[in-house]
């Protein structure tokens, strides 16, 4: 019996019945299909469609103009230097399109440093900023994160984002990852498997390097946000009441959340949220 | 001289250095049971990849990718395996593995595809900020210029 693995599917539907029966424990953990599909033809069209000269401006907001492309870049579908390449010539001057090419940038960066240090990639690659040490955040993920069910409502929709889609816009990830590993005290490590476990762009260097940058163990200071910044970049999703939403504990300013979550340290104003960050690197 | 290619999932473009250096010659992928297992990825992320690989001309297995690899080679009585360059630690180990079981007198060349930036210094990697410094106006080029 050959050993090869079938090429030849009529339908999508097929293929997936096909991948389900041969991988039963990938089908387990989630049996959800994206919607994007894989392959050259698909990346050349969405390189195609991006939108990257809107893309500097709008890119923090769920609804931005973001390309999702990281997938097909990550497993080597499209290469950073063609994107790069297609971004200039598209571009009226190259400044239209610098803060994309930075982003591009940002996953060379993480790959460089995956490279040089390789599976060191799980570990702290600094100590935590935030006035606990490593063995005060839990090691597992609790199970309400994974299942989506700790009842604030825009962590548990990313969260089934996340399980069904395998996509989650950078803004969220973040916003998840800081919830995660600030306000829960897990250790980022928990997180970056859960999200390996899921995202279509899933790669060790991006989304761990990314995770140890919103943790602090590889950044001057923790990530944290307030419901304000929340709000603000999800359209009308989550506006009205937090106490309807679940959303009490990002009530405050950045000074209020500061205090709750890091009680031990003191981080001034300038510790905010800034208006780029380096997570979103990875994922342009 | 019989040549093989062996793709794997950090490289699934149709034009990557493997695929490009030898149109046409005997390709492989192999499903890495070892990674399956620890990673535990789910559905969605295998459709995709599989997705990409059904647009290659590769021949698609699972198991062991050392053996795998090697066990293809020996079918097609290739002495050279090509395969693209990784920064994955696990790629490297298994491309040392696949190097010392192939006969004497054969090989495994890795290729590297045309890199984001090429700088004459290796730029440092300590903070994104000094990096980005480095390469910024090289990265603001098409193609891969040198500073």
């Amino acid at each position: 019996m050959s050993r090869d693995m079938r090429r030849s599917f009529s339908t999508r539907d097929e293929l997936v019945a096909y991948l389900a029966q041969e991988f039963p424990a990938a089908a387990q953990i989630s049996s959800h299909v994206a919607s994007v599909r894989g392959g050259r033809s698909q990346a050349e069209q969405r390189l195609s469609e991006a939108r990257l000269r809107d893309y500097a401006s709008t890119r923090s907001y769920l609804d931005g103009a973001v390309t999702r492309l990281s997938p097909f870049i990550r497993y080597g579908v499209l290469s950073l230097d063609e994107v790069r390449n297609h971004a200039l010539a598209a571009a009226h001057n190259p400044g239209e399109v610098e803060k994309f090419i930075n982003e591009l940038a940002w996953r060379d960066y993480w790959q460089r440093i995956y490279a040089e240090i390789g599976e060191a990639i799980w570990e702290d690659i600094e100590p935590y900023k935030t006035g606990f040490p490593a063995s005060e955040y839990a090691n597992e993920l609790p199970e309400d994160i994974s299942s989506g069910t700790t009842g604030v409502r825009f962590i548990d929709d990313f969260c089934h984002e996340l399980a069904t889609t395998g996509y989650l816009h950078n803004h969220a990830r973040m916003w998840l990852a800081a919830y995660v590993v600030h306000w829960r005290r897990v250790r980022w490590q928990a997180g970056a498997r859960w999200f390996l476990q899921h995202l279509l762009d899933g790669d060790p260097a991006s989304n761990n390097l990314s995770w140890q940058w919103v943790a602090s163990t590889f950044s001057h200071k923790p990530y944290y946000y307030n419901l304000e910044n929340v709000v603000r970049y999800t359209g009308t999703r989550y506006q009205g009441n937090p106490r309807d939403f679940g959303h009490e504990a990002f009530e405050g300013s950045y000074d209020e959340i500061a205090r709750r979550l890091f009680p031990r340290i003191d981080l001034s104003e300038t510790d905010r949220e800034r208006p780029r960050a380096p997570h979103k690197g990875r994922k342009p | 001289m019989k040549i093989v290619v062996w793709v794997h999932a950090d490289n699934l473009s149709p034009q990557q250095p493997a695929l490009l250096r030898q149109p046409g010659a005997p390709a492989i992928f192999v499903w890495d049971d070892a990674l399956l297992a620890e990673w535990k990825i789910s559905l969605k992320r295998i459709v995709f990849i599989y997705e990409c690989l059904l647009e290659l001309p590769v021949v698609i297995r699972r198991g062991d990718v050392v053996q795998e690899v090697c066990d293809f080679a020996r079918e097609h009585q290739a002495s050279q395996i090509l395969t693209a360059a990784s920064p994955s630690s696990r790629h490297r180990a298994y491309c040392r593995a696949v190097a010392a079981q192939m006969p004497a007198g054969s090989r495994l060349e890795v290729l590297r595809e045309r890199p984001f930036v090429s700088v004459r210094k290796a730029p440092d990697l300590k903070r994104f900020s000094r990096y980005w410094g480095a390469v910024r106006a090289v990265a603001m080029q098409p193609g891969s210029n040198w500073d």
